[in-house]
C-alpha cells in the first residue's frame, strides 16, 4: 500500500489571486485513516484534488509511495487514488446504477467476472445491490451520494478519498459510510475525508488534520485535537469539537470518551 | 441586430469590415476587452467560417477564373470573392453578438426587457439561453474531472480527448436541462407566474444619450437600405 506526501505545495487558482493551498506539507502512511476539517473556503476540496492530479502543484511536489505525481496523468493515478466527489451529479451520467459503478473499474481494464465482483461487492457495501437497474436519477439525493462512493469503491484503489461524505445523510447513511471506512481500513487501504461532522471524524479518523487560509494549523490523533488545549485553534477556524469532546473534558474523561464511559460518569454525577 | 441588419445590408467586403472595426472592435478596445472578444469570437465562428472559405472557393457554381487545382476540383476566384464577402459579413454579425455578450450582465438585459414591458415569461427564457452557455462549460469541466477521477484518459492526442469526452456530452447537456427545469420550479414555488404587474426594485443605468444613441442606430437600417438601393454605397464593393 502506497504512502502519500505533499512538499511544500502552493496552489493558485488564478495569477495574482490568493493561494488556495499555502505551503501545504502533509504525508499520509499506508492504511490511515486521516480526516480534513476546516472552514468552508479553507483548501481542503484543493487540496484533494491535488491527490489524484486533477489539479496540480504552482509550486510544491506532490508524491505517491516515493515517486513524483507531476508526469503522471491523473487516469494513471486513477488506479491508486479514488476521489468521490462532494455532488454526486457532477459524477453520475450512466442510465443504470450498474453501468455508473461499471465505469471505473472498465477503465482501469477490469473485464468479466472481476468487473462483476467488484460492482457486486461496492453495491452491498453501500446498501445498493437491489438497485443496480435503477437509474440514478430516480434515486434519491442521499442515495446518489451512495452511489457515486459505490462507483470509487468498485475501483478497488489502495487510497479512498471522500469529499464530505456525510453531507446529506441520515443515520442509517452516515452508518453505511462509516461501515465502508472501517472495512477499507480493515484491508489496509488509506482513507482521506473531508468532513464538517466532528462526531464522524472523532468516531472513524485515527488522525484529524486542521486547515485554515491554505494551511494545516494543527495535526494529531482526535483525542489531541478535540482536547480543551486545541479548542481555542479549532474555534479560530470555525470549528465546534464534538459534544462528546466537551462533555468528556467536563467530567474528566478526557476529549474521546466512550459511550459508556460517558453514561457511566453522567449516572454517578446523578 | 442593428450590426446584423447593417453587415447584410452593406455590400462588398469594405461594408462589414467597417461595420466591424467601428461598431466591434473600437468599443470593445474602449471596454478593455478587444482580445477576449476576438478570442471567443473566433472561437464561435471558425468551424462556419472554414466550411464557408472551402465550399465557396472550390465550389462556387458561377466560378470562371481559376486561381489552383487540386485535382478534379477547382478554386476560383469568383469563389474566393463570395467566401470574403461571406466572411466579412459573418465576422460584423458574431462580432457584435460576441461584444453584447461580453458587456450586458444577463441579468441586467432582463430586468431592462421587463421594464420594457416583456412578460416575465419570455424574460426568464431569455435568461436562461444566455446563462444556458456558462452552465454547460463548467458543468461540462466538473463532469469531465470526475470521470477522469474515475481512470477515462482524456490527455494526450486529440483522438483520446475527443473519445474520452464525447459520450459526455449527452449527461452534460441534459443535466443543464434538467436544472433549468429545476429553476423553474424554484420560480413557481416563488409566485413568479403570479398575474399582475410586478415592481422592479431596481433599474438598469440609461442615460438619454444612450437612448438617443440607440434609436440613431435604428435609423440607420433605412438609411443603409435607401443607400444600396439607389447604388450610393457602390465604392463599398
Amino acid at each position: 500500500m502506497p504512502d502519500l506526501a505533499m512538499e511544500s505545495v502552493v496552489h493558485v487558482y488564478e495569477r495574482g489571486a490568493v493561494r488556495a493551498l499555502d505551503g501545504v506539507s502533509l504525508r499520509v502512511l499506508a492504511g490511515e485513516r486521516v480526516a480534513l476539517v476546516g472552514q468552508n473556503g479553507s483548501g481542503k476540496t484543493t487540496l484533494v484534488r491535488h491527490l489524484n492530479g486533477l489539479l496540480r502543484p504552482t509550486s510544491g511536489r506532490v508524491s505517491l509511495d516515493g515517486r513524483d505525481t507531476a508526469p503522471l496523468r491523473v487516469a494513471e493515478l486513477a488506479r491508486s487514488v479514488g476521489l468521490v466527489f462532494q455532488d454526486p451529479d457532477r459524477q453520475i451520467f450512466a442510465g443504470s446504477v450498474a453501468a455508473e459503478v461499471e465505469f471505473g473499474p472498465r477503465n482501469l481494464g477490469m473485464r468479466g467476472a472481476e468487473l462483476r465482483s467488484a460492482v457486486d461487492e461496492a453495491l452491498t457495501a453501500v446498501g445498493l445491490s437491489n438497485e443496480a437497474r435503477t437509474n440514478p436519477y430516480d434515486l434519491g439525493a442521499s442515495r446518489r451520494k451512495l452511489l457515486a462512493l459505490a462507483s470509487i469503491l468498485a475501483m478497488r484503489t489502495p487510497i479512498l478519498v471522500l469529499d464530505e461524505p456525510t453531507t446529506g445523510q441520515d443515520e442509517r447513511g452516515v452508518a453505511t459510510v462509516r461501515g465502508v471506512i472501517d472495512a477499507a481500513h480493515a484491508e489496509g487501504r488509506t482513507v482521506v475525508a473531508i468532513s464538517h461532522d466532528m462526531e464522524f471524524v472523532a468516531g472513524s479518523f485515527d488522525r484529524v488534520v486542521v486547515m485554515s487560509a491554505g494551511r494545516i494549523v494543527g495535526d494529531g490523533p482526535p483525542a489531541s485535537v478535540f482536547a480543551a488545549s486545541s479548542w481555542e485553534m479549532l474555534r479560530s477556524t470555525y470549528l465546534e469539537p464534538p459534544m462528546a469532546a466537551r462533555v468528556g473534558e467536563r467530567l474528566g474523561l478526557g476529549s474521546t470518551p466512550t459511550d459508556g464511559s460517558l453514561i457511566s460518569a453522567l449516572v454517578r454525577a446523578g | 441586430m442593428v450590426s446584423t441588419a447593417l453587415a447584410i445590408t452593406l455590400g462588398g467586403i469594405w461594408g462589414p469590415a467597417l461595420l466591424t472595426v467601428g461598431a466591434v472592435l473600437l468599443p470593445a478596445a474602449l471596454a478593455g476587452i478587444a482580445g477576449r472578444l476576438l478570442r471567443t469570437a473566433l472561437l464561435l465562428t471558425l468551424p462556419i467560417a472554414i466550411s464557408v472559405l472551402v465550399i465557396n472557393l472550390f465550389f462556387y457554381p458561377a466560378g470562371r477564373e481559376i486561381l489552383f487545382a487540386i485535382g478534379p476540383v477547382r478554386a476560383t476566384s469568383e469563389g474566393l470573392a463570395f467566401a470574403l464577402e461571406t466572411l466579412a459579413r459573418i465576422g460584423a454579425i458574431s462580432g457584435a453578438i460576441t461584444l453584447f455578450y461580453l458587456t450586458t450582465p444577463a441579468g441586467d438585459l432582463v430586468l431592462d426587457l421587463e421594464r420594457r414591458g416583456v412578460s416575465p415569461r419570455i424574460a426568464f427564457v431569455v435568461l436562461a439561453a444566455v446563462q444556458t452557455v456558462p452552465a454547460l462549460v463548467e458543468r461540462a469541466v466538473a463532469i469531465t474531472a470526475a470521470q477522469r477521477a474515475r481512470g477515462l484518459d482524456t490527455e494526450g492526442s486529440l483522438w483520446r480527448r475527443l473519445r474520452g469526452v464525447l459520450p459526455l456530452a449527452g449527461p452534460v447537456l441534459l443535466g443543464s436541462i434538467t436544472e433549468v427545469e429545476e429553476r423553474t420550479m424554484a420560480l413557481e414555488a416563488r409566485g413568479f407566474t403570479r398575474p399582475g404587474r410586478r415592481t422592479l426594485l431596481w433599474h438598469p443605468p440609461d442615460s438619454s444619450r444612450q437612448a438617443a444613441a440607440r434609436w440613431l442606430l435604428v435609423a440607420a437600417i433605412p438609411l443603409a437600405l435607401v443607400a444600396r438601393a439607389s447604388g450610393w454605397l457602390g465604392w463599398l464593393g
